[in-house]
């Protein structure tokens, strides 16, 4: 090793960072070389000279408190959860978008049931359909067609007439006088309407099959105009209740019917 | 990692290192007021980035961000453009090899050594504090000041050359000229 290469390694020599090859080529470069010795002498007093402990800028013992504290400081607001208000306006947030998101579907969902709020369901329409059905059947000369207290001359007095075949049960040991039956037309089909009576009041039950119920379901009850309505979902039919009765007799009636 | 666990992490193997932050901060910014606005914002962008730490060398890693931190307020501060021309304000320390009797002027005065630390270029200046002062290997010096090794081992060897020439020549109008 010449004096140029030694010269280059010298200082890395001098800091132990060399690999034992190129320190072992330096260690005999120094051995032979009084220059480059004397260099590595001016490094060691260079070096005393840097590391006199008087050049060492040292905090003030004040200064590190505060630094713990600051840090202290950041680890509790990183802990707290940023639910800060001022965090969220943040313009720059993508969560607007997320926001904008929320309005529109919730304003979407709200005109929804506002709309179908205003429209009357298909429940209310037969409803006041089968109210207006029992009025004008109270009308002189339309409550009967047929008029029998025989559910076998009542009975198959349908046929022909629909394309189901209604149950006409015979309630009159419970109290209820069957007067006849009638064809009527509801919820855009022709539907069979028949009349029970107890004490001179009149009620009508229009009955056709529906599509989408085995099972019995509970009695719904509606007031309206002074008449009570009852609905309810039976086995393959659909009935609707409509009578000036009060409300006790005719849940009764509606249980015999039902349990027939 | 809790926060909790986080902080208790942090202040095991990153706050010991506060005492070389202000070391080094006050040697580049040369202003106690700089170099503790440098610290601080310094520990608060190392908490920040703790997750990334690896758990080792973390005296370089802390010492790394105080250096960038350091930077940011100097160019904000000073429109600094010291670094940019230090390639060449040192492009040739070593020429002149000092003969036996002149390296023996070697001045060992505090004041002077002060001085030429300075007056040193501050990638030379920087290298040369984290190895004397702060005992930092090459490799540490190396992911401290983001350079290579070979960039260490040459700012290092340059660096001192040139605080060996001031030094020895402590009678050259360049120094003097330096307001104390």
């Amino acid at each position: 090793m010449n004096c140029n290469d030694s010269r280059i390694y010298l200082a890395a020599y001098f800091d132990d960072e060399l690999d034992v090859g190129q320190s072992l080529g330096v260690h005999q470069h120094l051995a032979g070389c009084p220059d480059c010795r004397q260099l590595q002498r001016e490094q060691v007093v260079l070096r005393s000279a840097l590391r006199d402990s008087a050049l060492y800028a040292h905090p003030s013992a004040e200064f590190s408190k505060r630094i713990e504290a600051v840090v202290r400081r950041a680890a509790r607001s990183e802990a707290r959860p940023r639910t800060s208000w001022i965090g969220w306006f943040r313009f720059d947030s993508f969560r607007w978008s997320w926001a904008v998101a929320a309005l529109v579907a919730i304003a979407t969902i709200g005109a929804f049931l506002i709309i179908n709020g205003l429209r009357p369901s298909h429940q209310q329409i037969i409803s006041t359909a089968v109210l207006e059905s029992h009025i004008r059947s109270l009308q002189p000369g339309h409550l009967i067609d047929v008029p029998s207290s025989d559910r076998h001359t009542v009975k198959p007095w349908f046929q022909g007439k629909l394309d189901f075949s209604p149950p006409v049960p015979d309630l009159s040991e419970l109290g209820w006088t069957l007067l006849g039956g009638r064809l009527d037309y509801v919820d855009g089909r022709p539907v069979a309407a028949l009349v029970y009576q107890r004490r001179k009041h009149d009620i009508n039950v229009f009955l056709w099959p529906s599509h989408n119920s085995t099972l019995y379901d509970n009695v719904t009850q509606e007031n309206a105009q002074g008449y009570q309505i009852l609905h309810w979902n039976g086995a393959e039919t659909t009935y609707w209740v409509v009578s000036d009765l009060n409300n006790a007799e005719l849940l009764d009636f509606a249980r015999a019917l039902r349990g027939h | 990692m809790t926060s909790q666990e986080k902080l208790c992490s942090f202040e095991e193997k990153i706050s010991p290192h506060l005492k070389s932050a202000y070391n080094l901060a006050r040697w580049l910014t040369h202003s106690h007021e700089d170099a503790e606005d440098v610290v601080q914002e310094a520990f608060l962008r190392a908490f920040s980035a703790f997750e990334q730490f690896r758990g080792e060398q973390g005296k370089a890693w802390l010492l790394a961000i105080v250096r960038n931190t350091a930077l940011t307020l100097l160019k904000r501060k000073y429109n600094s453009t010291d670094t940019v021309c230090l390639e060449e304000s040192v492009a040739d320390p070593i020429e002149p090899s000092p003969g036996p009797e002149e390296s023996l002027l070697i001045s060992c005065n505090r004041e002077h050594v002060r001085q030429a630390l300075r007056q040193l270029p501050s990638d030379f200046r920087e290298a040369v504090i984290l190895r004397e002062m702060e005992g930092l290997s090459y490799k540490e010096i190396a992911t401290t000041m983001g350079v290579p090794l070979g960039t260490v081992m040459s700012r290092l060897s340059r660096g001192r050359d040139w605080l060996t020439r001031i030094l020895s020549n402590t009678n050259a109008p360049s120094v003097k000229e330096e307001p104390v």
